[in-house]
């Protein structure tokens, strides 16, 4: 039988979940003797004519990490998903945006704006911008255009299956790529991740109790390292309960709080205001003057709640006409 | 033509609700422009709900209980 022919490809990315296929250690070698890899960019030296050249539908499955971001990623991801049977988002900006997506609180114009004449570590003195075409007395150069937003792949192309994380754990990627060989992969759509909330894999203990002053953030203070308690209860802002599991409580385990970067859990539209009900909820304010003083101490607040996953929430980011 | 904006009621089924049914019963009149959804109790809100009814077009939403 001919070995089923994959293809990975990022967009707009940070190459942190190329980096996690290849962290499946020894079992990379099974997974390369088990497949035939046609196109990978940040591995294999394939080129788009390679991709253009296959015929439709010939990829088994295609695994995508990042979020589009601009024309190049939107036509390859597009191309690639007529050349695939199936499509995989790999990481959390792929399935929801992640953090390049937080730029979705400006636009694009404001964006250039500050990168090329405000940052204090640039020398602009012209001023000129990135123009997607420009005619060079050799000819006309072209660059891909950036977008007003950042989107999710799946708001661009069908996305059968999804795996979480920021970069998703080896084990999981494992999980999927084994249930892709052995034909035993739910009816899509569907994600490859634990069950629950990520407070069902956590080993702290809440107090049901708890009421919290202060919110702190971990680069004002260390979570005192001996503790089992609840971050949470101990006024730290952790996403772990409007998370989906999967990741084994990595992070709180080293005791940083959860950032969410598994996404939201089933059932949950919007994950930031879901987390906005468990905070209001511990939250320890008699009136409403005491309420507002205590959350409005948190800082970046957009970021905190919609880190990984804006362009996919209800607030969607800023408004753009 | 005058702006009529849409308005998304949340009432608890024990207090706002009853207002609002008793409201009828006592033939108030009161503009259409308020939709309700009756909740058992203000406690059930989820604040996707809110966000929810603004992204779907409404221009008010309005919690009673």
């Amino acid at each position: 039988m001919a070995k089923p022919k994959v293809a990975v490809y990022w967009s707009a990315a940070c190459g942190g979940c190329d980096v996690k296929v290849l962290d499946t250690n020894e079992k990379i070698l099974d997974i390369a003797a088990a497949v035939d890899l046609l196109f990978w960019p940040i591995a294999l030296d394939f080129k788009y004519k390679d991709v253009e050249e296959m015929a439709d539908r010939e990829i088994d499955l295609c695994i995508i990490n990042g979020g589009i971001r601009n024309s190049e990623q939107e036509h390859i991801v597009k191309l690639l998903r007529r050349k695939s049977k199936v499509v995989a988002a790999l990481g959390a900006c792929a399935i929801s945006g992640g953090i390049p997506a937080l730029a979705n609180l400006y636009d694009a114009q404001s964006i250039l704006d500050y990168v090329y004449h405000k940052t204090t570590s640039i020398d602009n003195f012209q001023g000129p911008l990135p123009q997607p075409e420009y005619d060079a007395p050799e000819g006309r150069l072209t660059i891909p255009k950036f977008y007003d937003s950042v989107f999710a792949l799946d708001q661009m192309i069908d996305v059968q299956y999804y795996i979480p994380g920021c970069p998703p754990p080896p084990s999981l990627i494992v999980k999927a790529l084994t249930a892709f060989l052995q034909g035993t992969l739910p009816p899509p759509p569907a994600t490859v991740a634990g069950e629950g909330s990520v407070c069902d894999e956590c080993p702290r203990e809440r107090n049901r109790e708890a009421k919290v002053k202060k919110w702190k953030r971990i680069a004002q203070f260390t979570p005192p390292a001996d503790t089992k308690k609840c971050l949470l209860d101990e006024g730290f802002f952790c996403l772990g309960p409007a998370t989906q599991a999967g990741c084994e409580a990595l992070c709180i385990k080293a005791n940083i709080p959860c950032e969410g970067c598994m996404g939201k859990p089933q059932g949950v539209t919007d994950r930031g205001s879901k987390m906005l009900s468990y905070i209001a909820s511990l939250t320890d304010a008699s009136t409403e003057e005491e309420a507002k003083k205590i959350l409005n101490d948190v800082v970046d607040q957009a970021g905190l709640l919609y880190r990984f996953d804006l362009p996919k929430s209800l607030i969607g980011g800023r408004r753009k006409e | 033509m005058s702006f009529e904006p849409k308005l998304l009621g949340f009432l608890c089924n024990w207090c706002a609700y009853a207002g609002a049914d008793l409201a009828g019963v006592s033939r108030m009149k009161y503009p259409p422009n308020l939709r309700i959804i009756r909740i058992m109790c203000t406690g059930r809100l989820d604040p996707q709900m809110v966000l929810k009814a603004f992204a779907e077009g409404a221009d008010g939403v309005f919690i009673g209980g």
